[in-house]
């Protein structure tokens, strides 16, 4: 099947194309078959997962947003909001693609001193793409002509040789969605030392120092230097969920405000020891926690105690043992109940690069 | 403004509760802690920009 298709060069490795009809079907060219599992090493690409919330205000630099995307900016005095937008049915970004969700990012004041501004994600393993071209694509567009960059950071982990970074393909945007793609040869990792916890990192940098509003989706980098249609790293929604969970997972009382969450052992009056069963194995042990209104009961129709702090006294990539500490009142030794108190209660896991 | 504080479990492991403004929390092992805290000075010192105005 074919498609028509509008592209101009707007640099030697950087084409805008704004499709205008699509099966979805066809490529550009090369040797990869369009929907295809693990192209796309970007995950939550379409941003259709949101875990954290779908709407960030005044955040600061390494906040993540939608799963797996985080933003890291140096500077003072900026006002930043990253909030989850809704596609209408039928233009979403261009006429043959469907999503239900893209990201936006705005800037409303501007701020000063900034030399790094990012929307980011880390790729497990540095070695993944090294001395590899590779390109990346992604559909966007702003409130006004604004300049996206690209930098790829090869981080070596703890214990590894200190990180490489290459800066790739910029584009100008416009107030239209059209998709934009480029590509760059990655340097190569031959004679580094590879720590744990090592990764390639993509940063979609956004103009420094000014306002703007800026929206994205679809967001893909795979090998090669021609930009394949657009598919998410699992290829499905619950296997994109479950790559997900693989760095974080929340359970939210948004579902069930009462949310049942587990059972643990009173040590003293006021702490309590509890282990935890997550749905996935994560990327590592897990690293933190963060949660809000989490209470302790005897039972279900008793009065509850109030958690002060949970912290993880054996961590575990699958079964966590947390140390839990509420107010006074338990008695030792007996098992506790510990539950959502309310629709905004949370608690995460953490396993992110 | 975070608040950040220490605590220590009876089994002796150490963690960081960090208290947000708006009444949430996060806690990690204070080893981890230490770690992102060095890591975030190292990346903030060397990351570069690829594009520095608005066009």
């Amino acid at each position: 099947m074919s498609r028509a298709q509008l592209t101009s060069m707007t640099a030697d490795n950087v084409v805008q194309e704004t499709l205008v009809g699509s099966t979805g079907n066809s490529i550009k060219g090369g040797s990869v078959a369009p929907f295809v599992a693990g192209k796309n090493k970007i995950i939550n690409g379409d941003f259709n997962i949101w875990q954290r919330g779908t709407s960030f205000s005044s955040i600061s630099s390494g906040t993540f947003t939608a799963d797996r995307w985080f933003v890291n900016f140096d500077g003072s005095g900026a006002t930043r909001s990253v909030s989850q937008q809704t596609f209408t049915p039928g233009s979403a970004p261009v006429a043959g693609y469907e999503s239900s969700y893209f990201l936006r990012l705005a800037t409303t004041v501007a701020g000063s001193g900034q030399t790094y501004s990012n929307l980011a994600q880390r790729i497990e393993n540095v070695q993944t793409f090294a001395n590899q071209t590779v390109v990346v694509s992604f559909w966007a567009k702003a409130n006004a002509a604004i300049s996206l960059g690209t930098v790829f950071g090869q981080n070596f982990g703890s214990g590894g040789s200190s990180s490489v970074y290459t800066v790739g393909p910029s584009f100008t945007l416009s107030t239209s969605w059209a998709r934009y793609t480029g590509y760059i040869t990655l340097p190569s990792i031959s004679g580094k030392t590879v720590g744990t916890g090592s990764y390639l990192e993509l940063d979609l940098t956004w103009p420094q120092n000014s306002t703007f509003t800026l929206d994205v989706w679809g967001v893909q980098l795979e090998a090669g230097s021609v930009a394949t249609p657009f598919t998410t790293a699992s290829g499905t929604f619950q296997g994109e969920l479950a790559l997900c969970q693989r760095y974080y997972y929340r359970q939210s009382g948004t579902e069930n405000a009462s949310m049942f969450l587990g059972y643990g052992q009173a040590y003293s009056s006021s702490q309590l020891y509890w282990t935890t069963r997550l749905p996935v194995q994560m990327r590592t042990t897990v690293q933190a926690l963060d949660y809000y209104g989490l209470q302790v009961y005897l039972n279900s129709s008793g009065s509850g105690y109030g958690i002060s702090s949970i912290s993880i006294n054996q961590s575990s990539s699958i079964s966590p043992s947390l140390f839990v500490t509420c107010t006074s009142g338990l008695s030792t030794n007996t098992m506790y109940n510990i539950f959502m108190a309310g629709s905004s209660s949370y608690l995460g896991f953490s396993a992110e690069l | 403004m975070d608040n950040i504080t220490t605590i220590t479990d009876p089994t002796g492991v150490e963690s960081v509760i960090i208290t947000h403004d708006d009444g949430s929390f996060t806690s990690m092992l204070k080893s981890t802690y230490d770690a992102i805290q060095a890591s975030s000075t190292l990346a903030a010192n060397s990351a570069p920009q690829a594009n520095s105005t608005e066009s």
